[in-house]
């Protein structure tokens, strides 16, 4: 069974990078990707995404994601081209003048496309190449409650344990005698047997949970770190590159919008 | 270090006191061994001695609680007292936050105002006691039951606490995994820990403890040294579990004319490359009750998934009342084979129990589900539970709420994994009875179990699983 959103211990170019300068980095990503309506910009980006995940030896996981990723996109474009007839007509999708596939439609269903496929890849290479640890002394640092914190490390920890006990109820079940329905009110149905056990499960074990966290006094005491995480020249240069091109982005394309043009 | 004087608690939920006019008196250094059946209160008191009562938990509340002679009330949160007092509860993957071993005990020590010298140097100590070293870098859920629990134990000896309270810590774990926590506990006992322990599992701690107090009904029926009390015959009762008169040999043997109800020939299954089961062959007949012993690992779980189709044979062949367990659907293999899961909580999702049993009746469409239901409840001792919301019942009536839900599917076989993980000794000889009079009634059952007592003293035929082999096949009636 694949781990979803599981660290993962190597020796690549973002393992060795200071998480600080990883959250900058999937920051900018994440304003560029959002801000432009450049399809090109956009392919240019999701090269450089999946490059830095090759040179951080993570492509195999993140290529993983791929079928997710085509499944949106199917659903993403079928869903523009109902509901955003605009530009072109190409053809139709129903032969006789039924659902027109426009140019409209596809700039909408491709750019939603990338921009979540860039968006997904790289909030993954974040967290599987970051230990958990030094994501919530970062962001601890950086002034985040701890709250939150401890909220998004328990996220984390538990997929795989969810993972392994839903596979675990599912066989239970199927001993019983459990049919998975079919069509779409049988596969709804079809859920509780599972989903309820697991979620109950999961509840039953907050309570000590909590208790947990309170007697470790992680809510209340201070963290002396035993190994600071420090920013080296690898950090210092990727953040000024970074730190650039966010710049050079909002001059050339975002600030003409406002009435501003450069020279 | 810890003084109850008349503790009487009652849950902000109602029902009868918990705890009724307690009193415990806790020297340091001294291993307390608690035990009692289920209900006893034994929870109870630990929350009570860690303060968490006092700072958690709402109800009603009398007596006093002394911590390190201060009032439990007067610690400002919970947080001071867990700097004196450790706690480690029941279930395991409730308590690990963290992604690695070592993240986890890291997390603990850095709480302490410590320097990374001495954060180096305690979290080797701490590792080499609890044998962690070589698992530092595993994740949570790659971890068995007993390292879980090992990991758990390190993180609040991380705390460094003098006093550590600890709640059933084996209750889920194999023979393995308890024997591994008895070493550690031994070790933290000689380094002058002050520990109080609840458990079931009295003969397997004896060594440990310097006082044994024996819970019933929210009292403390009996205290002192373990060899004195454990020799009154009443409080034996409560802490041994005892199955005399379950094997009855008067059954007649299974007739070896009849064709077995499941056959195994030359059974081989592989996890990618990793052979699980090697060569195994097997009958199973109509009227036997039969136990799989074996260590963690030597293939137990994976034989008898293949019994019901949820695993498939790499090589060889299972047939299940003349069917090709290899190609059968799972459902129609239900009719033939009941599998009983470990932990019951892995079933339940109906409103009450009279649904989570017509589940699989519906499922497998039998005839006359009502009568059918009315005698699965009465066999398993549910009849008072049908309208009840199953996972309110006890950690035995749920058991027995899930070996009635797989009866409802009137399997010849019934096959059960661990069926009294987790049981205190009353509900085991319950569980037992059941399985007995299932044979009885001419059905096969076969049960995976770690507790040699119970293989011996209850079952007809013992068959020993090692790395994946049948090691030994031994009829008792011989």
């Amino acid at each position: 069974m694949s781990e979803i959103l599981q660290y993962i211990h190597k020796d690549g170019l973002f393992h060795r990078m200071h998480p600080g300068t990883k959250i900058f980095l999937i920051l900018v990503i994440g304003v560029l990707t959002i801000l432009t309506l450049d399809i090109p910009l956009l392919c240019l980006i999701l090269l450089a995404v999946l490059l830095l995940a090759l040179a951080g030896k993570v492509l195999r996981e993140v290529l993983q994601q791929m079928a997710l990723i085509l499944a949106m996109s199917v659903i993403f474009i079928l869903i523009t081209l109902i509901t955003m007839p605009e530009g072109e007509v190409l053809g139709y999708l129903i032969p006789g003048g039924f659902l027109p596939v426009t140019t409209g439609a596809l700039y909408a269903g491709v750019l939603l496309t990338l921009r979540f496929a860039i968006l997904i890849i790289s909030f993954q290479v974040f967290v599987i190449t970051t230990q958990p640890r030094d994501l919530v002394n970062t962001l601890e640092k950086a002034g985040v409650p701890i709250d939150y914190n401890l909220m998004f490390l328990i996220a984390l920890r538990f997929i795989p344990t969810l993972q392994i006990e839903a596979k675990r109820i599912h066989e239970a079940q199927l001993a019983r005698g459990y049919a998975p329905g079919t069509g779409f009110v049988g596969r709804i149905r079809s859920v509780a047997p599972v989903m309820v056990p697991l979620v109950s499960n999961a509840l039953s074990r907050a309570t000590v949970l909590g208790l947990t966290i309170d007697m470790r006094g992680y809510r209340t005491r201070a963290r002396t770190p035993f190994r600071e995480e420090r920013m080296n020249l690898l950090d210092r240069a990727v953040i000024v590159i970074l730190a650039t091109v966010l710049v050079a982005f909002l001059a050339g394309t975002i600030l003409p919008h406002f009435g501003y043009a450069l020279g | 270090m810890i003084e109850l004087e008349g503790v009487t608690y009652c849950y902000p939920q109602g029902g009868r006191d918990a705890l009724s006019g307690l009193s415990l008196s806790v020297s340091p250094g001294e291993c307390i061994f608690i035990t009692g059946p289920s209900g006893a209160g034994k929870t109870t008191l630990c929350m009570a001695a860690a303060g968490i009562l006092e700072h958690e938990y709402g109800g009603k509340k009398d007596g006093r609680v002394t911590i390190n002679g201060k009032d439990a009330k007067e610690y400002p949160s919970l947080s001071d007292i867990s700097t004196l007092v450790g706690m480690v509860f029941d279930d395991p993957e409730a308590q690990l936050i963290f992604t690695t071993v070592e993240e986890e005990i890291l997390s603990a020590l850095e709480r302490r105002g410590l320097s990374p010298a001495e954060i180096e140097e305690r979290l080797a100590s701490i590792m080499e006691i609890t044998h962690l070293s070589a698992l530092k870098d595993r994740a949570p859920h790659a971890l068995s039951g007993g390292q879980k629990q090992r990991v758990v134990l390190a993180t609040t000896l991380a705390l460094g606490t003098d006093i550590l309270i600890l709640d059933e810590p084996t209750a889920e774990l194999d023979e393995q995994g308890t024997e591994s926590i008895v070493s550690v506990l031994k070790d933290l006992k000689a380094k002058g820990k002050t520990i109080i322990l609840t458990e079931h599992k009295y003969s397997r701690f004896r060594d440990l403890a310097d006082r044994l107090v024996v819970m019933e009904g929210g009292r403390i029926r009996a205290s002192g040294p373990p060899d004195q009390i454990a020799g009154d015959e009443s409080v034996r009762r409560i802490i041994l579990p005892d199955f005399s008169g379950i094997r009855d040999f008067s059954v007649p043997p299974p007739q070896n004319g009849g064709k077995p109800l499941i056959s195994v020939r030359g059974l081989e299954h592989c996890y990618g490359d990793v052979p699980a089961l090697q060569g195994v062959n097997l009958d199973i007949s109509a009227g036997e009750f039969i136990a799989i012993v074996g260590e963690n690992g030597s293939g137990k779980t994976t034989l008898i998934k293949h019994f019901v189709g949820l695993l498939r044979p790499t090589r060889g062949t299972v047939t299940v009342d003349g069917k090709n367990a290899a190609t059968a659907q799972v459902s129609e293999l239900a009719h033939t084979v009941g599998l009983v899961f470990q932990n019951p909580d892995h079933m339940f999702f109906a409103n009450t129990v009279a649904e989570e049993i017509g589940f699989g009746i519906a499922n497998l469409g039998i005839p006359e589900p009502e009568k059918v239901l009315e005698g699965v409840m009465e066999k398993t001792g549910l009849s008072h539970a049908r309208d009840l919301y199953p996972r309110w019942l006890s950690r035995g009536e749920r058991q027995r709420l899930a070996i009635a839900c797989v009866l409802a599917m009137q399997p010849k076989v019934i096959v059960l994994d661990e069926p009294t993980t987790g049981l205190d000794g009353r509900e085991s000889r319950e569980i037992m009875e059941i399985l007995k009079h299932l044979q009885r009634d001419g059905r096969a059952i076969v049960m995976v179990t770690h507790s040699r007592q119970i293989a011996e003293e209850c079952t007809d035929r013992i068959i020993t699983m090692e790395g994946g082999k049948i090691a030994s096949d031994i009829s008792r009636r011989d």
